[in-house]
């Protein structure tokens, strides 16, 4: 088998289920609607494997254009595949998420009207983002962009008569609007100064764009390998919802749970931190860029841990912990250390996946409740969600051995060494954000899991361990959860799998800390030595002793500091921001231009004077074309003469 | 111009099978509909349609890469000919397939009927094929005269008799100024062929004057043939009057041949004289363009706003021919088959709604279309977005295609009136949009055609989108043929 | 000498009779002024050695075309009254823009001559050369194309002639013997069974 063929069967499969299951779904029926889809995903994680198979026995770099959509002034508009280890891991990472996701909905979704519908909508979503993952250009990247986010939008929205629904997809599509428009001018801008789109090219000419200056504003030159950057990671803090954009991914846990842990956990999100990674050749040109990307990321890390603190909708805090993560990786891009970026997306990939089904489970179980005041004592009832979720916990917060543990002191490490502008902050940010991490999260095991049960008595009755397709899917997740970090974390890090894929500057964190590695048992061992561990396991003792030993301490808190709590639960007023002061603001301008410019200029002179104009002017052509034949004779001997003695006059 | 044998081979005349195939299965299904009565209605249909997939079948056997010149220079047999015949046998097949229930319906489906199609196609072929301005003249004629024949077919209907007269008439009109200016292009150069008459061009043997004078008649030909403003007047009408199958045949296949004529006209033959047609193309592209999608808003006869549609295509396919060079003549050609397959499908939507007593031809019996064929529905959308030139549909690359072309010959201002009108033409495509999806229904019709119909209307429809999406192939097809 | 008296003499004609075809009040009169134009176009091929051209078209346009034309018109009885009205309010523009297109004309014609040389008097032909031979030879080897496409073009207009000409008009009353012998009774008598009337 080739590459190319493999390529694209793993693209196409999904869409062909999801063409299948979307037009078709009346016909197929549900059942014939997930087989469809499960086994077009399952056989893009089967190529998938097989690729990163080939990928780890050696095999070359393929990067091959398969078709020529158009050609324009030179500028070449491809599409067409680049499968190095980069690409190899994030298909199979998310391939895998999404198989794992297709099982669970068959539970989750049972008895949903419009079961055929979500799947079609998943599997388009596998499609997209397996696109924008083995694009080898920036138009196809831009396309699969997009599709992700359209089909994020629809699937936020997918019960489309809850307001609320309707609000968060809205939310979604215009804050990624925003994003994707810096995107989309960073890569014009590349089009114009390196006339190219595919990657390799680009990269080639990145000293065409060296040296050079725009004036965004006038006076002031900005160099435009840093307009590019950032205009780039606009688009990605979009998508990767980070500080300010960060504002809808709260909101889109109004969509059905395999939802959340699809897009949250593997891949609408991680879209933006591989992006940078992929292009980490630009961004390693431009320090002004990274160090915008390491204060960023590192805010995110920390102030969107805070938020998981004062939630208590089970999902949302899950929610605020991926925000919070996704500011550790977007932190690690940004000092510079970019295997660390993507080796935590993958071991998050795993562990929030696997917490954001495990939360699923337990919404399950008490009827679509989502409060965690009002559960409690759970253990009991659900045994493996308790577990798998417990695992999951212990992960995110980076308890010695597990996977998690591995890719977040590797970040934490990294920033300690980089040389990026910012580094500093980052590393403080991101040590308090591991206490902050430890505390939310045994926060929610110990309110969900443990204590007094305080549901009703009728769901208490009904409570009962979910099917298998739900568990099992946990377990399978569970596994890679502990395993992962330590059988990859040596050659994925600090090896030469990135080798060519990521640029990596000779004195840069990776490397720094490469020449001190010697195997995943010592780098934990070694761990001991630093704050990062006492930090979490004191999260967890504050967690047990604030919500288990003194539940009516946490209250008594925020009684005590309510300025600072009331800060928290409104999300330090981003949404009253956006909503009074943008939304209202852009509202208004909106109206007067409706006012003045559409109805006084476009309807009433443009429009309605148009529609006057032609109808006075059809009224004339009518009279022209009467009917009679001599009439038509005429006009065509008019013509002749006209035209012949216009010639005669010319020549 | 002696270079051939006095006595031809089969050899020499292979290039040409194509014409022949056609004449003799004209004439075949001729004595079949005699000899077999009413019975044989069903087989001459059949045969009709087999014909023309033969003669797809000869013509793509005999096609060469090359340019291949025959019969003492009359004949020319290119890879641009054989595209344009391809494509025309296609067109006038789904003419037929589309056409069969409606012509059943009202009796109308004689044998006589399909021999006149095939000896249209026949035309089309020789008009495409013509190395001198002879057989490009007998050409038309042979086209045009079945055309008329079609569009009375119906001989009770007073107003389809009263179309075919004009269009006859007209028709004859224009012939004559062709004629005139072919005898003219004679007087001056000496020679009926293609090819000399650019030799003679290219070598400035040919006086200013004269070849003015016949190109400003030749072009009121050509300009009639598509139907291009002040010489479109018979195009309304005859859409409008003649029975809608006749219409789709009218509006589709015989486009192709328009293209042909003006390349072996212009292109080939006169292409050292663009100077003297450039600005008359100018003149009748703004001005097709202009009225074509102006009066289409005021129609209420889907019919008729289709034809002043077309009157705005033919501005646009100009557009390509007047920028007198390989691109422009590539997106002319683009411009020619996709426009091609739009028209047949948005006719095609017509014949498949029409009825018994139902001639679907006005455009408030489209309203609320969706609501009870929501997949024709979709088809119709996809042509009316095709035709107005919305970006996922084919319909937009190529207006793109003629657009860059015309800029690239420093028309600005014509490229910038040619957006302009599309964005008003874009008006009444999106309003019969309107009609179907947001009105409620006002006429009732019941899904009655064949299977083989409605799928291959819906691959006709599909294709504006396929095409849209992977324009890779047309394009390279375009290119290929015209270097 | 002789030769260009009788051209101007006969053009004369054949403009003048042309002018009649389209001026004359009377149908019959325009078909009869077209048969006078086509005698005299006849007369000036002869002038130009082309025997053949012209008896061909004596005996084909005067003998076989224009009769039939005659007696269409005849049989049609064209009110022709009818038909020019409107001439006199179109006249004015009609007639600006036909002297317009003739001022175009003789403008390229005479003063351009058309831009190129026009030839002398040309050579008679030699003793013994038959045009009619000439004709055939060229016809059937170098125009063989376009005159089999001109048989097309006629195979056409038959075709297309015959199809919308002839038919079976609804309601002609017409016998066909072989239906009325064939007849059955069963398509003629319809009987009926009817309850019997009920008093009332």
């Amino acid at each position: 088998m080739d590459f190319a063929a493999v390529c694209l069967m793993i693209v196409l499969a999904p869409l062909a289920a999801a063409l299948v299951a979307g037009l078709g779904g009346r016909y197929v029926g549900r059942a014939g609607a997930h087989t469809v889809c499960i086994a077009g995903v399952a056989i893009s994680f089967a190529g998938s494997a097989w690729i990163l198979a080939r990928m780890l026995g050696g095999a070359a770099v393929f990067n091959e254009n398969v078709y020529t959509w158009g050609v324009s002034d030179g500028l070449a508009m491809n599409i067409g595949f680049l499968v190095d280890r980069l690409s190899a891991l994030m298909m199979t990472v998310v391939s895998f998420v999404s198989l794992a996701v297709h099982v669970y909905t068959i539970g989750y979704m049972r008895d949903d009207p419009g079961y055929a519908r979500f799947f079609a909508y998943i599997s388009l979503f596998t499609f997209a983002m397996l696109m924008l993952v083995m694009s080898n250009n920036f138009l196809q990247l831009f396309f699969g962009w997009e599709g992700v986010g359209l089909v994020s939008y629809l699937l936020i929205g997918f019960w489309y008569k809850r307001p609320t629904a309707i609000f968060a997809n809205y939310k979604a599509f215009i804050v990624n609007r925003i994003g994707d428009f810096a995107f989309i001018v960073a890569i014009a801008i590349i089009a114009a100064y390196m006339s190219s789109l595919d990657y390799t090219e680009v990269f080639q000419r990145i000293p065409r764009a060296i040296g050079h200056d725009l004036f965004l504003t006038p006076g002031e030159p900005s160099k435009v390998i840093t307009v590019i950057c950032v205009g780039l990671f606009i688009g990605a803090m979009g998508k990767s919802a980070q500080v300010p954009l960060h504002v809808w991914l709260p909101d889109s846990m109004e969509g059905p749970t395999p939802i959340s842990a699809l897009i949250h956990a593997a891949t609408m999100v991680t879209a933006g931190i591989f992006m940078v990674a992929r292009l980490s050749p630009l961004f390693e040109m431009s320090p002004d860029a990274l160090h915008f990307i390491v204060v960023i990321g590192a805010t995110t890390a920390l102030f969107m841990g805070l938020l998981g603190l004062v939630n208590n909708d089970i999902k949302r805090v899950v929610a605020y912990s991926t925000l919070s993560q996704l500011g550790y990786m977007t932190a690690a891009l940004g000092a510079g250390a970019y295997g660390a970026g993507i080796f935590h997306l993958m071991t998050h990939a795993f562990f929030k996946a696997l917490l954001f089904l495990a939360a699923g489970s337990v919404i399950i179980a008490m009827h679509h409740e989502q409060d965690m005041r009002r559960m409690g004592g759970l253990r009991k009832y659900l045994p493996v969600t308790y577990w798998t979720c417990l695992v999951g916990a212990l992960a995110l917060i980076g308890f010695p051995g597990l996977s998690g543990f591995f890719s977040k002191d590797i970040i934490i490490e990294a920033l300690h060494h980089s040389r990026t502008e910012g580094a500093g902050y980052a590393y403080w940010c991101a040590l308090i954000g591991v206490f902050v991490t430890a505390l939310y999260s045994f926060r929610l095991v110990f309110m969900t899991f443990h204590g007094r049960e305080r549901m009703d008595e009728h769901t208490r009755e009904h409570l009962h361990e979910s099917p298998w397709v739900v568990t099992a899917p946990l377990i399978a997740l569970a596994i890679p959860s502990i395993a992962i970090g330590w059988l990859t974390v040596g050659p994925v890090v600090f090896g030469d799998f990135f080798a060519g894929a990521l640029a990596q500057a000779p004195d840069g964190p990776i490397v720094v800390l490469g020449e001190e590695f010697h195997g995943p048992a010592a780098f934990m061992l070694h761990a001991f030595g630093s704050p990062a561990v006492y930090l979490a396991l004191a999260g967890v003792v504050a967690a047990w002793y604030l919500y288990l030993k003194r539940p009516e301490l946490p209250d008594r808190i925020a009684a005590r500091f309510s300025r600072t709590y009331r800060l928290l639960v409104n999300k330090y007023y981003f949404d009253w921001f956006n909503e009074n002061v943008v939304a209202a603001g852009v509202r208004n301008f909106g109206t007067s231009l409706w006012k003045r410019g559409d109805e006084t200029v476009i309807d009433g002179w443009l429009v309605n004077g148009s529609a006057r104009a032609v109808a006075a002017l059809s009224a004339a052509v009518r009279h022209v074309q009467s009917g009679y034949l001599y009439h038509y004779a005429f006009a065509m001997i008019i013509g002749l003469s006209l035209l012949l003695g216009w010639l005669l006059l010319r020549s | 111009m002696d270079v051939m044998p006095m006595i031809l081979t089969m050899a020499d005349v292979m290039p040409a099978a194509a014409e022949i195939f056609v004449a003799a299965a004209a004439c075949v299904l001729l004595l079949v509909d005699a000899l077999g009565g009413g019975r044989a209605r069903g087989l001459a249909f059949v045969l009709a349609i087999a014909a023309l997939a033969g003669a797809a079948w000869v013509s793509s056997t005999v096609g060469t890469d090359g340019r291949t010149v025959i019969l003492w220079g009359h004949f020319v047999a290119d890879p641009m000919g054989t595209v344009l015949k391809l494509f025309s046998y296609g067109a006038a097949a789904l003419t037929l397939l589309y056409s069969r229930e409606y012509l059943e319906r009202r009796d109308l489906l004689k044998g006589e009927y399909l021999v006149l199609a095939l000896c249209a196609v026949l035309g089309i072929q020789v008009i495409v094929s013509a190395g001198s301005f002879l057989s490009l003249y007998l050409g038309i004629e042979i086209m045009s005269l079945s055309l008329y024949a079609m569009v009375a077919f119906d001989r009770d209907d007073g107003v389809a008799a009263e179309s075919a007269m004009k269009y006859f008439v007209l028709g004859a009109i224009a012939s004559g100024a062709l004629l005139y200016g072919i005898s003219i292009l004679y007087g001056v150069t000496g020679t009926f062929l293609i090819d000399g008459v650019a030799f003679a061009v290219a070598q400035g043997r040919a006086p200013d004057i004269g070849l003015l004078l016949g190109i400003a008649f030749i072009v009121v030909g050509v300009a009639f043939k598509f139907g291009a403003v002040p010489f479109h007047m018979w195009l309304p009408d005859v859409y409008h009057g003649a029975p809608t199958p006749v219409t789709l045949f009218v509006g589709s296949a015989p486009k192709i041949a328009s293209f042909a004529l003006a390349m072996r006209v212009l292109a080939e033959g006169l292409g050292g004289a663009l100077d003297a047609w450039q600005d008359m193309l100018v003149v009748l592209a703004a001005l097709s363009m202009a009225v074509g999608n102006l009066v289409a808003i005021a129609q209420t006869n889907i019919k008729r706003m289709l034809a002043y549609s077309t009157i705005s295509h033919v501005g646009f396919i100009l557009l390509g021919i007047l920028a007198g060079n390989a691109a422009g003549y590539r997106a002319a050609l683009f411009y020619t088959l996709t426009y091609v397959i739009m028209t047949t499908a948005a006719f095609g939507v017509v014949l498949w709604y029409s009825r018994k007593g139902f001639e679907a031809d006005a455009l408030d019996d489209y309203k609320g279309l969706n609501r009870r064929h929501p997949w024709f529905a979709f088809v119709m959308l996809l042509v009316m977005f095709g035709l107005a030139g919305v970006p996922p549909t084919v319909g937009f690359w190529a207006k793109l295609q003629v657009i860059a072309a015309v800029l690239d010959v420093r028309l600005t201002w014509l490229a910038a009136f040619a957006v302009l009108m599309s964005v008003i033409g874009a008006y009444y495509y999106l309003r019969v949009v309107k009609l179907m999806y947001f009105d409620e229904p006002v006429t009732a019709g019941q899904d009655e055609s064949r299977f083989a119909v409605r799928l291959v209307l819906s691959l006709n429809g599909l294709a504006i989108l396929a095409l849209g999406l992977f324009p890779g192939y047309l394009l390279r097809l375009c290119e290929q043929v015209l270097r | 000498m002789l030769v260009a008296i009788l051209f101007w003499a006969f053009s004369a004609v054949l403009v003048g009779a042309a002018l009649g075809v389209i001026l004359a009040r009377n149908a019959v009169h325009s078909v009869l002024f077209l048969v006078l134009c086509f005698f005299n176009a006849a007369v000036l091929w002869l002038l130009i050695e082309a025997e053949f051209l012209a008896i061909v078209l004596v005996l084909v346009y005067v003998g076989a075309v224009m009769v039939l034309f005659l007696f269409v018109v005849m049989m049609l009885d064209v009110d022709i009254e009818a038909l020019r009205e409107g001439f006199a309010r179109n006249a004015p523009l009609g007639a600006l823009i036909a002297l317009i297109v003739v001022v175009e004309l003789a403008y390229v014609l005479w003063v351009r001559r058309l831009g190129v040389e026009l030839p002398g008097e040309t050579a008679p032909l030699a003793q013994g050369a038959s045009n009619t031979a000439e004709i055939g030879a060229v016809l059937y080897t170098q125009y063989a194309y376009p005159f089999q496409l001109a048989a097309m073009v006629l195979l056409i207009a038959i075709v297309a002639a015959i199809s919308l000409t002839m038919r079976r008009r609804p309601g002609l009353k017409a016998q066909d013997v072989s239906r009325q012998v064939s007849v059955d009774p069963a398509e003629r008598v319809r009987l009926v069974s009817m309850p019997p009337e009920r008093e009332p």
